[in-house]
């Protein structure tokens, strides 16, 4: 499983590290949601959320970029980016830098 | 020790002047929290305050005390773009709206609080005839219920804004806009203030700087909360956090079809009037909504920022989207000078409608979701919730935002973008 | 009064004439319209926003709440831009603000009369009755600065991208000293300033820095700066940054046209923006005359423009009186220095005292008198300010200290002379007075320090080996003006009735009554005093009142000590032009367009374009009639009589393919794709994650594995982000190639009776044969023109029809070639007529709150295929009886019509909207109007009256409900 390690961003906006491309600035990429913890299929998976103000896990596609979908876990609170990984967990990205 | 509201009017003002000392009142008292109470608030914002006001003005409730974490009036009824209207497509949400809108309309008086509620107007304006089409639908729906619409071709629409030049080529050029004449714009900081001072006056406790951390259980039902001043007890508790209202649920183990997202506004230096109504415009992908202030900045907002965030900074990509449309819209004002930026917290439901129901307990209530559309909800939110809290059955306005619409198939989506909140 | 003009840093030679208010002046070149207006003995400026008192300039920069103008005439007309900041130019017609009739003589100064009723907030408490829209049309003419005119036009900037090391914000001693260390280390360096010209203080602060004099050691720095390739952008603040690009804008000479935006990436930052003197509050202090005390030393020293010829200076610090020296050096005329602090010992006190000055300490300003501007200042000792003396003066000089302008790195609080605490981010650091840092050598040494860290810190991160730095590279410096040591004053004592004129923010005519007003009525909190006053709302963006009101604020509630808070500063940072943030996005260029490869050929050939999202469409051709209703009838009626083409290359297409293709697909579709033979295709429909259908497309099977999908123009990018999304998200789907084709293949739909004549008369006999063998929904692959080319038989208007999937580059000839056959092409809006004669859906109909029950396709549903979505569709609210169902309408009346977005009613309960008009059109093959509609389930019953009521557009027709399909039902034409 390809795991990307965070940087702390500080700064206004963020970037986010695609596993394939590198830091790329935020306006690249677009949030489906955060990831349900209950099963697609049902409604609880549909609609249901677990909010939490210190950690959101989600879906994110690489949009203008290379277009893989990427589950990245952020605080939502301070921004910081703390893990990303590919969706496609058997997929080995070439280094990024 | 609570003293009588004092009158405000234009008399006061120049009994105010002829006295020169400290004539006003605090528009709310610093009152001490107390040990228990019949209903604890938990936000004091507009939908928090207004619920707590017609709990003690309706309900007769006696010990009411609303708990605030910061300041009063610092969520999202102090960051919105002011906007009031009631130009929904779903009668489950104009009805609701409408009954908030004609509560606008008297609320300066009935609150003894100027608010400046300004009907000036609100025209959504589209590029294609199938946007029309789309608009008539929601124009006659309102229509059918008694609500004020007007579908605007193109000539309409330069008449009723003669500030915007609709014969000057643009990239998607505008065929007509949905008006509904009785929208406008509220002073929104007035709203809060103008609430709090009403409860206050009619016995609530509003206690800020108070975090309510936790919830405390016994057989089945909610006793009191956990807050940063300690422990209160309370038979009935209500949630009304724009912003938090996710985490309430988690807190509570209770997931919500909820996620947080943050929507920009900003404002420009303040010029003569040049803008007269309310403009919204949606094109492409994207919407940018302008109006003027009554002290002459321009208020412009746009679309949510995309992701879950509960930390309100700006992106400066976003920020320029939406500047984008707003010069679109009017190319007069790109000389002007953007002075503030600042962003909301928006609890984004699956299906762009509000949540109002109880919540894992039967004595305790949410009032959340509003997404984006809450600060025009208030009134009608308040009165209504609070008959709910009161009585314990959802009248029939809000009865249909209950939590089990999402697994009865009776979702009321707008915009039919599915259960995605960030499209909403 | 006007007085001799000195040589200024910034003149040129060169005289330039322009007008104020009608008035004609003259100036020099560098001259900013502050400048040549002071020189001229201008004192008055503009009127504030709520009293309409008079106003004269306040500082020489963009802090300036007072001094607003606007540049007219006609469509190129600014306004609000700060004198300070605006270089004059030949024939500039500049105009005051918020005044009428004129500037000496304002009308409405007479609500000033009543000032003690408009304190804040005021208009809360009244204007109620009638109601607050009875009062709002004057009170918003009243209120507002400058105007706009309504056809005013500004240019879409120029958008540059820089991509350096370092990027250092502030050309003046610490910015410069930062720069030339980075350039020195090996960096690449870009320096930003504000101000037209590099230099900060060093324009007036007398030092010596490495032998040179201040001023010559800024040109020689430039210099150095410029043989190392540094750039040094003018004219250019930083307004944001957006990730790691910090955005910046150009205006030269303070104006919008011509302006540039620079978006840099830099690895480094280095913040030299320096600091912003703070005023003091008094009784008058906003009367024409009062200025801060380096205003007047910048107008000195870069206009040689004497401010006043009889100055007091006033303030709490030990610079006051090195100022004091140099403006005496100027020739001004100081009468006297009033110092806050009990007591100040220094040896340029005692030489000013020696040489006649009067310098009192342990006093202060109590107000400033005059009528029209300051005349005289009246004076008290702090321990008895009952007794009042007056000193005749023209001009008083206030400096209460200096706060830091810093603009990227603002997590933490600031206080009055508290600068930042380095921030921890990696990559900017704020120097020099932005740091806190007042004192010259320290400062220097900030900057340098800085430049170097940041130069080695990108060098090591992009792998660059720094050049060594030359220990003597240390800067040099003697002199400077001495170390404060400020003591905190922020407002003279006064009663309660004189606080009402003490200001604290000059532009929003907010004064320390205010703030004390808002106080006693419970507003604590800075956050809640700024809303309630507008403290700090202005143009200057609360630089000037934001501290001395937070420190006011901190003494009303008795939290002397406690440091007082300011609210964070976010971007903009600096006033931002709307037009330089929307860029070159702007206009035409909002968006861009997608062409099709018949673009051209469309236009040329009468096509009227129209938006299909990005994509332009044609609409109708111009020949066919005279709008788009006229024009689609002619155009589909020749469709079904003898044929017609149309572009439908917009047309999402997804190629799916590898193991599990088919799988893949049958997860997607609700219908299985793996059931479809290769060379045959389906008509399909897709749901969305909660039941209701997503889109519908054609799928076509070109093999094993080997799919096409077709996607409506609407929902391609959409549908391409889930088809993807869902791949990634199961393992089981890995190997599934997803690739977008949408702009790989052109569509040409042929569509009539003729069509398949035309077509094997085109092709040739390879396909004349296939042609013919062709049954509906298959497909065959071949070439023409030696390009490939795949004919699908698949029909979206009824008719017998195929779509031609060719690349680009037989896009036209194909086309062309079927025009020159009497095949005509026809619009989005002909297409529009067929279909909803035929039934067919569009986005109208999925409209994202229909179910596939609810469009008459639950025989799909019930295949049972665990599709997306499939799940969901068993919640029970998705089958009650007030679900819409798919219907198709007509008028009952002869000659009647409906359109889309008409409500259905029953005619008993006309109030109670039981669904919607989705589709309508006039048609030209049954001569009436049809339509589609969505209605309660438990109104569709055959041949049900309804109402179709459109009251936003004046019409109520009768109608009722027939099966979707208008016009040959049993499909016959089309299977032919």
């Amino acid at each position: 499983m390809k795991r990307v390690p965070a940087r702390f961003q500080w700064s206004i906006e963020m970037q986010l590290q695609c596993p394939f491309c590198g830091w790329r600035q935020v306006a690249e990429f677009r949030c489906r949601g955060v990831v349900a913890e209950f099963d697609p299929d049902t409604v609880s998976g549909v609609y249901l959320r677990v909010n939490r103000t210190d950690s959101s896990i989600e879906y994110w596609q690489h949009l203008n970029g290379c277009r893989s979908w990427l589950r990245i876990w952020r605080n939502p609170s301070s921004g910081e980016v703390l893990e990303i990984q590919a969706l496609d967990s058997l997929v080995q990205a070439v280094n990024p830098e | 020790m609570r003293q009588p509201q004092q009158r405000y009017s234009g008399w006061s003002l120049a009994k105010a002047a002829w006295d020169g000392g400290s004539y006003w009142h605090r528009l709310w008292g610093a009152t001490p929290l107390q040990d228990a109470y019949d209903v604890v608030v938990v936000g004091a914002g507009g939908h928090g305050l207004a619920t707590a006001y017609h709990l003690a003005r309706d309900h007769g409730i006696r010990r009411i005390a609303v708990l605030e974490k910061r300041l009063l009036g610092y969520g999202n009824v102090g960051r919105n773009t002011t906007i009031v209207r009631s130009n929904y497509l779903l009668p489950e949400n104009h009805n609701f709206y409408e009954d908030s809108l004609r509560r606008w309309e008297t609320l300066s008086h009935d609150l003894n609080f100027n608010v400046m509620y300004s009907p000036r107007g609100m025209v959504e304006m589209v590029d294609s005839d199938d946007g029309m089409n789309t608009l008539a639908r929601q124009g006659n729906a309102m229509r059918l219920a008694g609500i004020d619409s007007e579908l605007l071709d193109r000539k309409a629409l330069a008449r009723f804004v003669p500030e915007m030049d609709l014969e000057r080529p643009r990239r998607f050029p505008i065929v007509g806009g949905l008006l509904q004449p009785r929208g406008g714009t509220v002073r929104h900081d007035a709203v809060a203030w103008g609430y709090a001072r009403a409860a206050a006056a009619l016995g609530v406790d509003i206690i800020e700087d108070c975090e309510v951390t936790d919830v405390r259980t016994a057989a089945g039902l909610a006793t009191g909360v956990e807050t940063s001043r300690g422990y209160v007890q309370a038979e009935r508790i209500v949630f009304a956090v724009a912003g938090h209202t996710g985490a309430i649920g988690t807190m509570l183990g209770v997931p919500l079809p909820i996620e947080t997202n943050l929507l920009q506004a900003m404002v420009t230096e303040s010029v003569k009037p040049i803008l007269n109504t309310v403009l919204v415009w949606l094109y492409d992908d994207a919407e940018t909504y302008i109006s003027q202030t009554d002290k002459g900045g321009l208020v412009i907002g746009g679309k949510l920022d995309g992701f879950a965030s509960y930390n309100r900074e700006a992106q400066w990509h976003r920020l320029a989207e939406v500047v984008e449309g707003a010069v679109a819209m009017l190319p007069q004002i790109a000389g002007l000078r953007l002075l503030r930026q600042w962003a909301g917290t928006c609890d984004m439901t699956m299906d762009g409608s509000p949540i109002m129901d109880r919540l894992g307990y039967d004595n305790v209530f949410v009032n959340g979701g509003w997404c984006y559309t809450g600060f025009k909800a208030i009134p009608a939110s308040g009165a209504a919730f609070a008959q709910f809290v009161a009585t314990g059955t959802a009248p029939d306005l809000i009865r249909h935002f209950g939590l089990k619409r999402f697994a009865d198939g009776t979702l009321l989506d707008e915009a039919g973008t599915g259960p995605f909140p960030v499209e909403h | 009064m006007k007085t001799p003009r000195r040589a200024g840093l910034r003149l040129g030679d060169r005289r330039i004439n322009f007008r104020f208010d009608g008035r004609s002046y003259q100036g020099f070149a560098g001259d900013t319209a502050a400048s040549a207006l002071l020189a001229a003995g201008t004192r008055l400026f503009g009127r504030s926003v709520k009293y309409r008192r008079r106003r004269g300039l306040l500082s020489a920069g963009t802090e300036e709440p007072n001094g607003l103008l606007t540049v007219d005439p006609g469509p190129f007309c600014i306004s609000n831009l700060p004198a300070p900041c605006l270089e004059i130019q030949e024939d500039m017609q500049l105009v005051s603000q918020n005044r009428w009739p004129t500037l000496r003589f304002d009308f409405a100064a007479l609500i000033g009369l009543g000032g003690s009723l408009w304190t804040a907030g005021f208009y809360y408490k009244t204007f109620m009755w009638p109601s607050w829209h009875f009062y709002e049309g004057i009170v918003r003419r009243l209120a507002g600065l400058g105007a706009v005119a309504s056809d005013a036009k500004l240019e879409p900037p120029w958008v540059e991208h820089i991509d350096c090391d370092v990027l250092v914000t502030g050309a003046g001693p610490a910015g410069l000293a930062a720069a030339l260390a980075a350039a020195r280390s090996g960096a690449r360096v870009v320096v930003c300033e504000r101000e037209p010209a590099p230099g900060g203080e060093l324009d007036f602060e007398d030092a010596v820095i490495d032998g040179h004099a201040s001023p010559a050691w800024v040109r020689a720095t430039i210099d150095q700066l410029k043989s190392h390739s540094v750039r040094i952008l003018i004219n250019t603040a930083v307004v944001g940054s957006s990730g790691k690009l910090v955005i910046a804008h150009c205006e030269p000479g303070g104006l919008a046209k011509d302006a540039i935006v620079y978006r840099i990436k830099c690895g480094a930052l280095v913040i030299a923006t320096g600091s912003i003197e703070q005023p003091i509050a008094f009784v008058d202090n906003d009367l024409p005359g009062v200025m801060l005390l380096q205003a007047a030393e910048r107008y000195l020293a870069r206009y040689g423009v004497r401010v006043g010829r009889d100055v007091v200076v006033f303030g709490c610090h030990d610079r006051l009186y090195v100022s004091a020296r140099r403006l005496i050096r100027g020739g001004i005329n100081v009468v006297a220095i009033v110092d806050t602090r009990p007591e100040c010992k220094t040896v340029e006190r005692t030489a000013l005292e020696v040489s006649g000055v009067r310098c009192l300490t342990g006093h202060t300003v109590v107000a400033a008198l005059g009528r029209h501007s300051v005349r005289c200042v009246r004076i008290a000792q702090l321990d008895t300010p009952d007794a009042t003396q007056d000193i005749v003066c023209d001009s008083l000089l206030v400096s209460g200290g200096w706060t830091s302008d810093a603009c990227a790195a603002l997590h933490l609080a600031t206080g009055p002379n508290q600068g930042l605490a380095v921030s921890a981010a990696e990559w900017s650091v704020a120097v020099g007075a932005a740091n806190g840092m007042l004192e010259l050598p320290a400062v220097i040494s900030d900057g340098h320090q800085a430049g170097v860290d940041a130069a080695i810190r990108v060098q090591s991160s992009t792998g660059h080996k720094p050049l060594p730095v030359n220990p003597s590279s240390r800067i040099d410096v003697v002199g400077g003006d001495p170390p404060p040591r400020h003591q905190p004053f922020w407002r003279s004592p006064a009663s309660r009735k004189e606080e009402k004129r003490q200001f604290v923010d000059l532009q929003n005519d907010v004064t320390v009554a205010d703030l004390r007003q808002a106080f006693e009525q419970g507003f604590r909190d800075i956050e809640h005093v700024k809303r309630f006053t507008a403290l700090g709302f202005g143009t200057e963006q609360g630089r000037t009142s934001a501290v001395v009101g937070a420190a006011i604020l901190a003494e009303l509630s008795g939290n002397d000590d406690k440091v007082a808070r300011t609210s964070r500063r976010r971007p903009p940072f600096k006033p931002a032009t709307l037009g330089l943030i929307a860029g070159h996005r702007q206009g035409l260029s909002l968006r861009p367009k997608r062409h099709t490869a018949l673009q051209a050929w469309h236009v040329e050939n009468g096509g009227e374009m129209e938006d299909a999202g990005l994509w332009q469409r044609p609409r109708y051709y111009h020949g066919n009639g005279a709008d788009p209703v006229a024009a689609s009838l002619v155009e589909a009626a020749r469709v079904r009589e003898s044929g017609g083409i149309l572009d439908g290359s917009t047309l999402g297409k997804i190629e799916v393919a590898g193991a599990g293709a088919a799988a893949f697909l049958d997860r997607i579709y609700l219908t299985r794709a793996s059931t479809i033979s290769p060379g045959r295709s389906k008509y399909m429909l897709m749901l969305r994650e909660d039941g209701m259908v997503l889109d519908d497309g054609i799928v076509m099977c070109l093999g094993p594995d080997h799919y096409l999908a077709t996607v409506s123009t609407s929902h391609a990018d959409h549908v391409l982000s889930h088809f993807e999304f869902h791949r990634d998200l199961a393992p089981v789907h890995r190997n599934v190639v997803i690739a977008d084709l949408t702009e790989a293949w052109h569509v040409i739909a042929v569509a009539g009776p003729r069509s398949r004549d035309v077509l094997s008369q085109i092709l040739g006999e390879f396909w004349r044969e296939k042609l013919s063998g062709l049954a509906h929904m298959g497909f065959v692959t071949g070439r023409w023109q030696d390009q490939t080319l795949r004919v699908l038989r698949a029909s979206f208007s009824g008719e017998l029809a195929f779509e031609l999937h060719c690349r680009a580059s037989i896009a036209v000839p194909l086309f062309q070639a079927l025009v020159n056959e009497d095949m005509l092409p026809y619009g989005t809006e002909a297409l529009d007529v067929l279909r909803i004669e035929k039934g067919y859906l569009t986005s109208s109909e999925l409209n994202g709150q229909t179910t596939p029950e609810d469009l008459g396709m639950e025989s799909m549903v019930n295949l049972g295929n665990p599709c997306i979505g499939r799940a969901l569709l068993d919640r029970p609210g998705l089958h009650r009886p007030q679900r819409p169902r798919l219907v198709g309408l007509r008028a009952n009346g002869p000659g009647q019509s409906f359109a889309a977005g008409a409500l259905i009613t029953t005619t008993a309960e006309q109030n109670l909207s039981c669904g919607h008009v989705t589709s309508a059109t006039f048609s030209p093959a049954l001569g009436e109007w049809v339509g589609l509609a969505l209605v309660a389930r438990r109104h569709c019953h055959e041949s049900t009256t309804l109402l179709a009521r459109d009251p936003v557009r004046g019409r109520e027709t009768t109608v009722r409900t027939v099966p979707p399909v208008h016009f040959d039902p049993s499909g016959k034409r089309m299977k032919s």
